[in-house]
């Protein structure tokens, strides 16, 4: 005899009641006294630009208003949404990459491929050094040295002094160094 | 420490969020301060259309005949998120009772929402009342069995909210009900993946309630694979989540899952003890129609397992409550099933007197005539001695049949 078929979760959730009657201050605080955090939390741990991180938050806000019923923890749901609205925003940016149509590409050279021949094995090899970094470390290196942000800047952005970061861009430095030496003897002995 | 420590952290913590916050990146005032408005103003109009629609959507259907509800796409005052949010409720309400009302309530919703003017809300905004909508109409046309509809519906949900990265929730919550449909079709793997997805999404979100009922869901499949083990090991976790989120109602389902697992890893007192539990647990929610089906489900468990006695109480059980409950048609399968072990076991004398009784509560309540006559034919060849436990279970099979094309004829 067969059993039968154990429970389904129930098909949907019970509406959870408002906990509290809201207001237009209400919600004006939420986005004051949250916003901050959020942007933050998208461009600090994930990387997202900045910009990018503001429309994100805003969103999160947005998404916030149809579930205000059912939230339990205004900090926790406000913090998960941002943390998965990063993680799903590079996913969409990986995939929306385009691809570089090669007839065109033929009509009009890429200027910065002129000097590719000398360009290139430095290219490469830096890649191969970042890529050896602790990933802090190499985007620190990046928004110094690519990028152009200033110490201060890139300070800010870490939540770190100014001074403090001065050492650490000096560190991501020799550690980068080091790195570098190591790759290029393994290869000479390759050789 | 790990992220989830970190991030979890900060949520608990107001002055690490204010740290973490200070002064980090800078911004351009005057958009925050646009934004900010934009928010306050759509909250203030969600807010008033909820206010001024109070029941709205109740008094449109009590008062259209069924079979015109599609006609009220065209009610200005149903063409909101209010309204929108009203019909949801209303399709879940009807859903087990009545799902082809339900279905036609989805129907309305997805056929609003995605003929709203896109300047009404924000964009973000439109895309949660699309995939709800979505998400609604799969869920229905899951509960009626049309699986290929039902996944075209739950793709629609996704779709709609796949422009926004911030609406990950939603889209769990439209993936869940993906992955009920996945789960009945037999597209294992591809539920398990995402259950798991989806509780990582709604633990970040604090989101108890649909974190256990994906841990629910994850452990049905590994039950259906026959992974007993694995499974018995999820719900355990999944109970502790329950009684946390001080949800009694999947306590209960949990307990009677743990009660299946225990079963077929032959722990029974275990199983016995779950499955007491999950009708102690019924009771006190005063799931007075759940008490007799846990029985049920409890017998027939442990008869396939050869727990014979054990497995023939809770049917006897079943029977009493479904009677004393007015379901006459269930207390009547159900005395089917246990004249199915008596046959077996030889006692034609007790098989006889249930079918007997079934034939008497069958006719008083005035079932049909064809359900009554398999069960008169079969207590006769009771009484020849001719009765098998196949011709018993093909009785039981025909009856439940009957009601079966019963509800679809509604």
């Amino acid at each position: 005899m067969a059993p039968e078929a154990i429970n389904d979760p129930p098909a949907d959730l019970r509406p959870i009641p408002p906990a509290c009657v809201v207001d237009e201050n209400v919600f004006a605080r939420i986005y004051e006294e949250n916003c901050g955090l959020l942007v933050s939390l998208a461009v600090r741990k994930f990387q997202v630009p900045a910009v990018d991180a503001e429309a994100l938050a805003h969103e999160v806000f947005l998404s916030y208003l149809r579930h205000a019923d059912e939230v339990r923890d205004l900090h926790h749901w406000l913090i998960g949404a941002i943390c998965n609205a990063s993680r799903y925003y590079w996913r969409k940016h990986g995939r929306n990459v385009e691809q570089l149509d090669t007839e065109v590409a033929a009509e009009r050279p890429d200027p910065r491929s002129r000097d590719v021949l000398t360009d290139l094995p430095n290219s490469i090899a830096i890649a191969e050094v970042l890529e050896a970094m602790p990933p802090r470390w190499a985007h620190i290196l990046r928004l110094r040295y690519f990028e152009g942000y200033s110490i201060k800047e890139i300070a800010e952005q870490q939540g770190v002094t100014s001074k403090y970061m001065q050492k650490l861009v000096a560190k991501c430095l020799q550690r980068a160094q080091e790195i570098f030496n190591g790759l290029r003897a393994r290869k000479d002995k390759d050789k | 420490m790990t992220h989830s420590d970190d991030v979890t952290h900060l949520a608990e913590c107001s002055a690490c969020r204010q740290r973490y916050a200070a002064n980090v990146v800078p911004f351009d005032p005057a958009a925050r301060r646009n934004r900010e408005h934009e928010f306050t103003s759509v909250a203030a109009r969600l807010e008033r259309e909820r206010d001024e629609s109070s029941d709205m959507v109740a008094r449109y259907l009590r008062d259209t005949p069924t079979d015109e509800w599609s006609r009220l796409a065209e009610m200005p005052d149903l063409r909101n998120n209010a309204a929108l949010e009203q019909m949801s409720e209303e399709v879940r309400r009807r859903l087990h009772r009545k799902p082809r009302e339900a279905l036609a309530i989805a129907n309305l919703s997805a056929s609003i929402a995605e003929s709203l003017a896109p300047s009404q809300y924000p964009s973000v905004v439109l895309a949660q009342l699309r995939g709800t909508a979505w998400k609604d109409r799969a869920s229905t046309l899951r509960y009626l069995a049309r699986y290929d509809e039902a996944l075209e519906a739950a793709d629609r949900g996704e779709e709609a909210v796949a422009p926004f990265a911030a609406l990950e929730h939603d889209r769990a919550v439209i993936r869940l009900v993906k992955g009920l449909i996945f789960s009945h079709t037999e597209r294992f793997d591809e539920a398990l993946s995402i259950f798991e997805n989806c509780r990582q999404v709604f633990r970040e979100h604090d989101d108890q309630r649909r974190y256990v009922q994906a841990g629910i869901a994850q452990g049905i499949v590994l039950y259906d694979t026959a992974r007993y083990a694995d499974a018995l090991h999820l719900f355990r976790d999944v109970l502790h989540d329950a009684i946390a989120a001080d949800d009694l109602e999947s306590q209960a389902r949990i307990h009677n899952n743990l009660g299946y697992c225990a079963t077929h890893l032959s722990d029974f007192v275990q199983a016995n003890i779950h499955f007491s539990e999950a009708i102690a647990k019924f009771t006190d929610l005063g799931y007075s129609t759940e008490v007799p089906r846990t029985q049920r489900g409890a017998g027939l468990v442990l008869i396939g397992r050869g727990q014979i006695s054990k497995g023939l109480k809770y049917l006897y059980d079943a029977r009493r409550d479904f009677t004393a409950v007015g379901m006459t048609e269930e207390a009547g399968l159900c005395a089917l099933r246990i004249a199915e072990v008596l046959v077996e076991r030889g006692d034609d004398s007790e098989a006889r007197a249930l079918t007997q009784a079934v034939i008497e509560e069958f006719t008083s309540f005035g079932f049909d005539d064809r359900a009554i006559a398999a069960i008169v034919r079969l207590r006769d060849s009771i009484d020849v001695d001719g009765a098998t436990v196949e011709s018993v279970r093909t009785v039981h099979d025909f009856i439940e049949g009957l009601r079966i094309a019963d509800q679809n004829s509604y």
